[in-house]
């Protein structure tokens, strides 16, 4: 690689940084609670929002279009929070997202078929692209972020403990708190990479960690840990290899946690022998 | 020894400045074979959509930053063509001298015929590009006038080799007039012959041609064929002989292959761009000539 291309390179990875940062976080809470598509169900909810604000005449950047796409991310954080009828019903929360996701991205189908000036603007909304991401929208995004972190910070206790299953008073309204934060983030990384790279950095590190780990903590610390080293062998083979970034990076951290699954696995096995 | 020296001394002498070749990008295949036309050997030609790839939509990977970083010249279709990708790219490429408005920025729509310029545009037309159709260069006519843009461009950015640009682009004109005689013959048992393309992608090759689009498989440019259009759609074609059905290789050739089915005409894979496909697609002049031998294959 020349020396070059490695100047290109630090803000890809700057955002693979900051992407880690906040989504292994979330992940845990994600997978904890068992809504794995929870994400792309709300990222779907809030192009149905752009793209509805996109027909009623609004610029695609404009702050109108940005306001109907959080309005509907409020929604669907909403949907999910008063749909917690699991102990009545047995439904699982997990068929309401998948359903959610369904409709939206067929509504949003409906909607672009009558009126599509720019449908190659909104497949643009929702496949951002990791590679070219600006100065500018790393700085925001760190910052937006680092707002969103702080707040769950405050609130830990009450967000564990809803997520690992624990009544609390008034549990509607802090699980609508946590989607609509969650919504929120995930609106603004999918705008960044990609709905592919947004999922893995969501579920793999967090799911990576429970194979080593099982106190919250530790799985944090295994999680950021493999998040920032794929983000960086990730970008470095798609610079290399000059393939798309984004799905370099999500087919790195398929192979990484297929390794972890087999060390785990041989460790598991010396340890049974060892303790016969 | 001395004689050596006197050798190149007089080589030195003798020899034209080294120049390094100008490095130019372009966003499409056409306009690098275009640029080679043009250049010969003293510009180093990279493209950066494939031309079996579809200009709307390209993946960016870490080499097109690279390529415009170092690039003299950037040229580009424009009207909105590469809108999509290619903004961001210039963007991170950081390289202030190909930036639009600059004099390594060329966009070759300026100087050539533009067909479908909406005078009115509203969001119930569809994916309509409002400074008018941007696939403009399958023109044979339009490629010459972007190939005399070029080799301004080119003489602007290299004064020194000002004749050699001159003496290649006339050398061009020749050879495309001459292929152009030979399309226009073959094409000429056809002309007013009835067709059906896929996306709104042939009105200047068609019009030099002298085919007729009756309409599309899209119901709108970028809408996916629906039920209803493709009802009447085949109605129409069966009511007014059409005898073939013209599409870009990239598009899913399942619905029309069924209107062709259903209508008895041919369904046409026409190369939209240099590169389009494995051969026949080397340069500009010899893809028209594979364009031309297949939708003949399908009219006759």
């Amino acid at each position: 690689m020349t020396l070059e291309l490695i100047g290109f390179l630090y803000l890809p990875l700057l955002a693979g940084l900051i992407l880690t940062g906040i989504h292994a976080y979330l992940g845990v809470h994600v997978v904890e609670r068992g809504v794995i598509f929870v994400d792309l169900s709300l990222a779907q909810i809030a192009a149905l929002g752009t793209t509805i604000a996109y027909l009623a005449g609004h610029d695609l950047h404009s702050n109108v279009t940005y306001f109907w796409s959080l309005g509907f991310t409020i929604l669907g954080a909403a949907i999910f929070a008063f749909t917690r009828v699991h102990g009545e019903t047995r439904i699982p929360q997990e068929a309401i997202i998948g359903i959610v996701y369904a409709v939206s991205a067929a509504a949003a189908i409906l909607a672009m078929s009558k009126a599509p000036e720019g449908t190659e603007h909104l497949k643009d909304m929702l496949v951002g692209n990791i590679l070219t991401v600006s100065k500018f929208t790393v700085a925001k995004t760190a910052a937006l972020y680092a707002i969103v972190g702080l707040f769950h910070y405050i609130f830990r206790k009450k967000f564990l403990a809803i997520s690992m299953g624990e009544q609390i008073p008034r549990i509607k309204l802090w699980d609508f708190l946590f989607y609509t934060s969650f919504g929120f983030v995930v609106t603004s990384s999918v705008a960044i990479a990609g709905v592919l790279l947004v999922f893995s950095y969501l579920i793999v590190p967090s799911v990576a960690a429970m194979l080593f780990a099982s106190s919250i903590g530790k799985r944090l610390a295994i999680g950021w840990t493999m998040g920032a080293v794929v983000s960086a062998i990730g970008i470095m083979i798609s610079f290399q290899a000059d393939l798309p970034t984004g799905a370099t990076i999500v087919c790195t951290f398929g192979i990484a946690l297929l390794l972890l699954a087999i060390i785990w696995r041989l460790t598991r096995r010396s340890g049974t022998a060892l303790a016969n | 020894m001395k004689r050596i020296a006197l050798v190149l001394a007089a080589l030195l002498i003798a020899a034209p400045t080294f120049a390094a070749p100008l490095k130019v990008v372009t966003t499409i295949q056409d306009l690098a074979s275009l640029t080679k036309e043009v250049g010969g050997d003293r510009v180093d030609v990279s493209s950066i959509a494939r031309g079996y790839q579809d200009p709307h939509f390209v993946e960016p990977k870490p080499s097109f930053l690279l390529l415009l970083r170092n690039a003299d010249l950037l040229e580009v279709v424009g009207l909105e063509l590469e809108i999509g990708w290619l903004p961001p790219l210039l963007d991170q490429s950081r390289n202030a001298n190909i930036r639009p408005g600059t004099k390594g920025y060329l966009d070759v729509s300026h100087g050539v015929e533009i067909l479908d310029r909406p005078t009115v545009v509203n969001r119930s037309m569809g994916d309509v590009h409002p400074l008018g159709n941007p696939h403009y260069w399958l023109d044979p006519a339009n490629a010459v006038r972007i190939a005399i843009q070029i080799e301004q461009k080119l003489a602007e950015l290299r004064p020194a080799d000002a004749p050699y640009f001159a003496q290649r682009l006339n050398a061009f004109k020749i050879r495309i007039n001459d292929a152009n005689k030979r399309w226009m013959a073959t094409m000429a048992p056809y002309r007013g012959a009835k067709v059906v393309t896929y996306h709104a992608s042939w009105p200047n090759f068609v019009k030099h041609f002298g085919l007729d689009v009756v309409n599309y498989v899209e119901p709108k440019p970028g809408v996916p064929p629906s039920p209803s259009h493709t009802f009447e759609l085949i109605n129409l074609m069966k009511a007014q002989h059409v005898k073939a059905i013209l599409m870009e290789p990239y598009f899913d050739a399942k619905t029309p292959q069924s209107i062709a089915e259903r209508t008895g005409a041919k369904l046409v894979v026409l190369y939209p761009s240099v590169g389009g496909a494995k051969s026949g697609t080397d340069d500009y002049i010899q893809t028209v000539d594979t364009n031309i031998a297949n939708l003949v294959k399908a009219l006759q």
